[in-house]
């Protein structure tokens, strides 16, 4: 696959350079982390057949980065996830990324990067596969992390600008990133799409920019950021079915970091709109507007231990949060499909810098977050809970 | 000594001291005379003006480069060294975590480098002395001190606990 043989030529690239620049004073760093989790759920599976307990979710990866000169640097990482349905544990190319810098002072920064990058959107979507920079074992809604928006969302080839100011007691910070057109891989395109015939999905159009403002040394926090992206689907021409499905996200987070406390909420208002043709000829068309939420509290008890609390919503149609309209138009339907609102309580671990573990529970209600090829129709409760554990290692 | 104090109470009985007397405002004078923790620099950034926001833009690996173009190299204690919270709060205006968010954040995004972890403040000081572009933290040292007014009563302190066997 083309897209494949990129990631591949980038790999090289950056190994060679990477290898051959051993001598005298270039600077580099390798890192990485693996964890394992394990989720034990009632009624519905999550993350692998974890009614019975599922192992069936890990993260590991090795990340090396050089810079070349002060103002140009080149890092790679290469990761696997597991997570049930949602993840295969392939190997992947998670970034690879050219960083030139244009300006560098205390008070401006300004830079690009090439190559395949993280998109910066809320909080935690740019390293959301490393459970030490996450608050919880799993995300909220926001993240869509069982929703499998990888493709989409989370780290894709491309070109990114950022730059920094500082002013007074406000630092401001910029990333806008264009992704090139891509691929959706064959094991996420089964999870966005359930067509009977086969079909191939790609993502085109796709730009995202975010914009933060750390007050105080970054006792306050916000950030706005927006997403967009066309997928197109085609089918071979038997079928003369294609389709385009137009997605754009806006994101709005705020986090509040206390000596003990930290107090994070974020809201994301996402836009669906889809139309499928038949023969050329308009044959289906929808518009959605979704949306998540989340209030969320940590409390640092000591440096080694945090507990966490957290509510969290999400609803496939704001104008129909109880599924109530969507489960009468749509007979035979449970309303539950349509919302999940999670409470959660957790607590973590970190007796030393390499070291973590986490335990959660959460109590849900609402199936939307399921993936119906984990839990086939109709079988899904509407209220279920599920425990998480998870031990890593970072270096 | 025939004290039946035992040296852990004494320690004790230092900090709830020192913590009183940060939280009596004037008590220890200006508030630059209760810090506890001083930048040190390598030797060719002798003559480097190093204030708040430099300092944070340094420590938070903003910045790669010093004003004259050289590369900078950051030395600091592991996150649960008292010292280095001591010295991000004091000197940062900043909670170590938070560092630590900003610093997981570039080494997994590819997008910058982690600080160098040192074991103790006696390496601290060797590597920052033999890198050039080095800077970390180090405990304020009776010689380092000369130039800053030191509060009595903390001297006394001192004294006493270091007196027990």
């Amino acid at each position: 696959m083309s897209k494949q043989g990129f990631d591949v030529r980038v790999a090289v690239a950056l190994a060679a350079i990477f290898f051959s620049g051993a001598a005298g004073a270039i600077d580099y760093q390798v890192h990485g982390y693996a964890a394992q989790g394990f989720v034990l759920s009632q009624h519905n599976d999550f993350f692998g057949d974890s009614t019975d307990g599922s192992f069936n979710y890990y993260e590991a990866g090795i990340n090396a980065a050089v810079q070349v000169q002060p103002n140009l640097s080149f890092a790679v990482q290469a990761a696997i996830r597991d997570a049930g349905i949602s993840d295969d544990g392939s190997p992947r190319l998670d970034y690879a990324v050219a960083d030139y810098r244009v300006l560098s002072d205390a008070t401006v920064q300004a830079g690009f990067r090439a190559g395949k990058v993280k998109n910066a959107v809320g909080f935690y979507n740019e390293t959301r596969d490393v459970v030490f920079t996450r608050p919880s074992i799993l995300l909220p809604s926001v993240y869509n992390d069982n929703q499998n928006q990888r493709s989409l969302v989370f780290t894709s080839p491309g070109a990114q600008i950022y730059g920094g100011k500082v002013a007074g007691q406000h630092e401001l910070t910029f990333t806008g990133t264009i992704n090139a057109e891509r691929d959706v891989r064959e094991s996420d395109e089964r999870l966005l799409v359930i067509l009977p015939m086969p079909f191939d999905l790609r993502i085109g159009n796709s730009w995202n920019v975010q914009l933060m403002d750390s007050i105080d040394g970054g006792r306050w926090q916000f950030a706005y950021s927006y997403f967009t992206g066309q997928l197109r689907l085609s089918t071979p021409p038997e079928f003369a079915l294609a389709g385009r499905l137009d997605v754009d996200a806006h994101v709005f987070s705020a986090r509040y970091n206390a000596e003990r406390v930290i107090v994070t909420a974020e809201y994301v208002l996402t836009g669906n709109d889809n139309r499928l043709t038949l023969g050329g000829a308009p044959y289906f068309h929808s518009r959605l507007a979704a949306d998540s939420g989340y209030l969320q509290a940590e409390y640092r008890v000591s440096s080694k231990w945090t507990a966490l609390a957290r509510i969290d919503g999400t609803y496939r149609d704001r104008h129909d949060r109880s599924g109530r309209e969507f489960a009468a138009a749509n007979p035979g339907v449970d309303r539950g499909t349509q919302f999940a609102e999670d409470f959660t309580v957790g607590v973590s671990w970190r007796p030393d810098e390499h070291w973590g573990a986490w335990a959660e529970h959460h109590w849900i209600n609402g199936t939307t977050a399921l993936q119906s090829l984990e839990n086939p129709p109709p079988v899904r409760h509407q209220r279920w809970s599920m425990l998480m554990l998870m031990v890593g290692y970072k270096f | 000594m025939s004290s039946t104090v035992h040296p852990p109470v004494l320690q004790r009985l230092r900090h709830l001291l020192v913590a009183l007397l940060l939280m009596l405002p004037g008590a220890a004078g200006a508030q630059d005379a209760a810090l506890n923790v001083e930048v040190i620099v390598s030797p060719s950034l002798a003559r480097m003006k190093l204030d708040r926001d430099l300092l944070r833009a340094v420590f938070t690996m903003r910045v790669r480069e010093w004003p004259d173009g050289s590369p900078i190299r950051v030395f600091v204690l592991p996150d649960d060294n008292p010292l280095s919270d001591q010295f991000y709060r004091e000197r940062l205006g900043m909670y170590s975590y938070v560092l630590r968010r900003a610093w997981d954040r570039m080494v997994f995004t590819g997008t910058g480098f982690a600080p160098t972890v040192v074991r103790s403040e006696d390496e601290m000081m060797e590597r920052v002395r033999a890198t050039p572009g080095a800077i970390g933290f180090v405990r304020k040292r009776e010689s380092s001190s000369q130039n800053r007014f030191a509060p009595p009563r903390w001297q006394t302190l001192r004294l006493m606990t270091s007196a027990a066997p």
